[in-house]
């Protein structure tokens, strides 16, 4: 077990732990700030990997942007005290449904999976920019070719445009 | 500001932006104004109108002008002074108001100065003191006439009055707040009581005896003739001369009128 | 010219072999691991300290004041005695309110503040956290900061907290986009993430406020506008302004609960004065003139770090200038800034700086 395993094993099982509290947290915002802590985790993971775009993406826009934006929506939709609703047997069912499924798939893609031996360990071992460097994701972005991702990126803007679009409408209505 | 283009309004902002940076930019650089208090105290200049105390004026034969009246007391919003007086009979038989103890709660004065206006005879003022903390509340009430002390006498009649009225208020004052100033100004400071106390002196007189009222004014017209050469003193004495006289036949008319 | 410039690299290689070479990987790690933590704490809180001094004190001389002079000579011990003040005063905790968020937000605040600290690039080779997208870890450990800030506002259960907050929030976030865009203008210029790169681009080249001249000067200026607002200081420090809301976001905290909050506002004025002299000003590349080879000799003879943290005052002194100049702005005023002119001022300034760039009219 060298540094990285361990590392590994302590950020594994924060995130888990944040998980599990984000579900069964009582108060609304707690939730949301054991979910913060379950993204923030994740983020440590791509670090840990070394993929520290994707780290850096991680934390700027779930936990510096996702979180903040459900928190605000929480802010001006509830009061203080307000507590989850109470649990149905409609509402546990659906939840465990929900559960087995997701659970069903994640086995799945587990139990599928081709998995390369210790591709992430010689990752560990080459200076960061050696993996994946800033042009390589630039380039990348904005590559017609095969393998290139200019057309959802262009998609992603006009969703963008949609969104701008629809707040202007929502604003201007009175 | 609503009239200005987008573009005028930002090149406007910016300009007076910059007017305030440079502001700053030269208070940066400038003298600060700051006091260290207790390392200054010597040097320390409290402007003369600052009101910290209030204070009653003696003069070197531990005299005040205070008769008493009370309306000081009755000016004051907050009760803060309490004039005790007694009747005295004077030599001439007289009934006569006499101020026994002057008491000032500093603890409640909220420097309105309304006393010293309404003072008739300017016999209390305010002091730039600043270091005024005590310990105790009863510390501040203060009795603010010095043990001993009786009012001013009238002048003698002989005695010519060298500065006149006008001149007074503006010496007396600053003269007597500062110890020094009044050792340095002896002339000036008893003088000018002498003609507050004589102008008090004639009305009184008057009111009892319109003949006296009428010596007092000679006498007035008399300080006026011999008064030095300088016009201003001698205008102002020739006027108070005829303060005097005015007064004299008030009084001259009231006494008939009584009579 | 560089050949001057120490490369602090060679003391923690040699630092990293030496303890290699006497004890197992796993503990080498750990030890470095706490040294830097230590490193950082103790040198976030001697930088809080002078700020917070250098603040008191420059507030005071653009009032005509003499500021802080009674504690010590010209009250250089006064800012030691607020800080044992403030750790030595009870932490009240709260009826009705969520404690545990209500711990947990400074902490958040602190934690985002020192994670961008440690961007800071003090020497050569002497920088704690160094990746290939430097300026984008930073931007992104910095709007961390937001969730504690509205957590601590949430949390208190307390109505100016909750405004405080929501102003914070809305503020910081807007602000954050043209920082962004003017970091982004001057990555355009560098060509790179990396803070050591962009600094020793600088050190090569020349500083990047000059090499872009007249737009670069735009960003610098407005970056120091983001810049006072992203650290909710004044003008734009209605967040907190005492004459409506007491505190803003912290007035429910008491004892080092509050200094993690002073501290943060104070170091992060510190670390957006850091970024600024490192993508403006060169970091810790030293000032040449081309051709002035005597000159530029003596300049890189002055260490970098000397070189960094005189730049970061210097920035510092026009933050504080900004700041005491300047009214408070009310939150439409506020948010009409960003969106009506900065933003569009740096969206044309990312534009021209990439056409400058591709044809070739930099320096």
């Amino acid at each position: 077990m060298n540094a990285q395993d361990i590392m590994f094993v302590i950020l594994a099982v924060f995130i888990a732990l944040s998980s599990i509290a984000t579900v069964v947290a009582k108060s609304i915002v707690r939730a949301a700030t054991y979910l913060f802590f379950v993204l923030i985790g994740t983020a440590g993971l791509y670090f840990l990997m070394g993929y520290t775009f994707l780290g850096s993406v991680q934390t700027m826009v779930y936990a510096g942007g996702i979180i903040v934006l459900y928190v605000f929506s929480i802010f001006l939709t509830s009061g203080q005290t307000e507590e989850l609703s109470q649990t149905t047997k409609g509402k546990i069912f659906s939840g465990a449904l929900l559960a087995v499924v997701g659970i069903a798939v994640f086995a799945t893609v587990l139990w599928t999976h081709n998995w390369v031996g210790s591709v992430a360990v010689e990752a560990l071992s080459k200076p960061s920019e050696d993996i994946i460097s800033m042009e390589t994701i630039g380039t990348q972005m904005l590559a017609t070719d095969k393998g290139g991702f200019l057309l959802p990126f262009e998609v992603v803007s006009v969703l963008l445009l949609a969104c701008i679009v629809a707040g202007l409408v929502i604003a201007r209505k009175r | 500001m609503e009239n200005q283009s987008y573009f005028g309004g930002l090149v406007s902002g910016v300009k007076s932006l910059c007017t305030g940076l440079g502001v700053t930019m030269k208070e940066l650089f400038t003298k600060k104004v700051t006091e260290r208090y207790p390392e200054n105290r010597k040097t320390n200049v409290i402007p003369e109108r600052f009101r910290g105390t209030l204070v009653m004026h003696h003069n070197e034969k531990n005299e005040h002008k205070c008769i008493g009246c009370g309306i000081c007391a009755m000016q004051c919003p907050n009760g803060s002074i309490n004039v005790v007086t007694e009747m005295v009979e004077t030599e001439d038989g007289k009934k006569k108001k006499q101020l026994v103890r002057y008491e000032y709660d500093h603890g409640c004065c909220m420097y309105c100065m309304l006393c010293t206006r309404a003072c008739p005879q300017d016999a209390i003022d305010f002091a730039p003191e600043y270091e005024c903390s005590v310990f105790d509340r009863k510390a501040l009430v203060k009795t603010l006439n010095l043990p001993g002390s009786k009012c001013a006498e009238k002048p003698k009649p002989a005695r010519p009055a060298a500065p006149a009225k006008p001149a007074a208020p503006k010496t007396a004052p600053a003269a007597e707040a500062d110890p020094a100033a009044e050792a340095a100004a002896p002339a000036a400071a008893p003088a000018a009581d002498d003609k507050l106390a004589k102008l008090q002196a004639a009305y009184e007189k008057a009111k009892a005896n319109a003949a006296a009222a009428k010596v007092a004014a000679d006498e007035a017209a008399a300080a006026a003739a011999a008064a030095p050469e300088d016009e201003a003193l001698k205008a102002a004495a020739e006027e108070a001369a005829a303060k005097a006289a005015k007064l004299a036949t008030v009084a001259e008319n009231f006494a008939k009128k009584l009579a | 010219m560089n050949e001057h410039i120490f490369d602090f690299s060679v003391v923690w290689h040699w630092l990293d072999e030496l303890m290699l070479s006497v004890m197992p990987e796993w503990l080498t790690l750990t030890i470095e691991c706490v040294l830097v933590a230590l490193g950082i704490i103790t040198l976030y809180a001697i930088f809080a300290m002078i700020m917070i001094y250098l603040e008191r004190k420059v507030c005071a001389f653009m009032q005509c004041r003499l500021g802080p002079d009674r504690v010590g000579p010209w009250g250089l011990i006064q800012v030691i005695c607020d800080v044992l003040k403030m750790l030595t005063k009870e932490i009240v905790s709260l009826r009705k309110t969520d404690r545990l968020l209500h711990g947990l937000a400074p902490f958040l605040v602190i934690t985002a503040s020192m994670l961008t600290f440690s961007c800071l690039p003090w020497n050569k080779g002497a920088q704690i956290l160094d990746f290939n997208v430097g300026v984008f870890f930073f931007l992104a450990a910095g709007s961390i900061g937001v969730v504690g800030i509205l957590l601590a506002g949430w949390s208190a259960n307390n109505k100016y907290s909750m405004i405080g907050a929501m102003r914070a929030g809305a503020q910081i976030i807007s602000y954050e986009l043209s920082i962004g865009m003017v970091m982004l203008t001057m990555i355009c210029l560098a060509g790179t993430m990396s803070f050591s790169e962009i600094c020793q681009q600088q050190a090569d080249g020349g500083w990047f406020i000059f090499r872009g001249h007249i737009l670069s000067v735009i960003a610098f200026v407005i970056y120091l506008i983001a810049g006072n607002a992203e650290c909710n200081r004044g003008p734009f420090d209605l967040p907190e302004s005492e004459s409506e809301l007491t505190a803003g976001y912290h007035t429910e905290y008491s004892g080092m609960d509050f200094g993690y909050y002073y501290l943060a506002e104070y170091m992060n004025l510190f670390i957006c004065a850091g970024i600024a002299s490192t993508i403006f000003l060169g970091g810790w590349a030293p000032f040449v003139i081309p051709g002035l080879d005597g000159f530029n000799e003596i300049m890189a003879m002055i260490p970098g770090c000397i070189w960094f943290l005189g730049k970061v005052f210097f920035v510092i002194m026009l933050l504080l200038w900004e700041r005491w100049t300047f009214p408070r702005l009310r939150i439409d005023q506020i948010l009409t800034l960003e969106w009506k002119y900065l933003v569009p001022m740096t969206m044309v300034l990312l534009v021209l700086m990439a056409l400058c760039v591709s044809f070739g009219l930099t320096f």
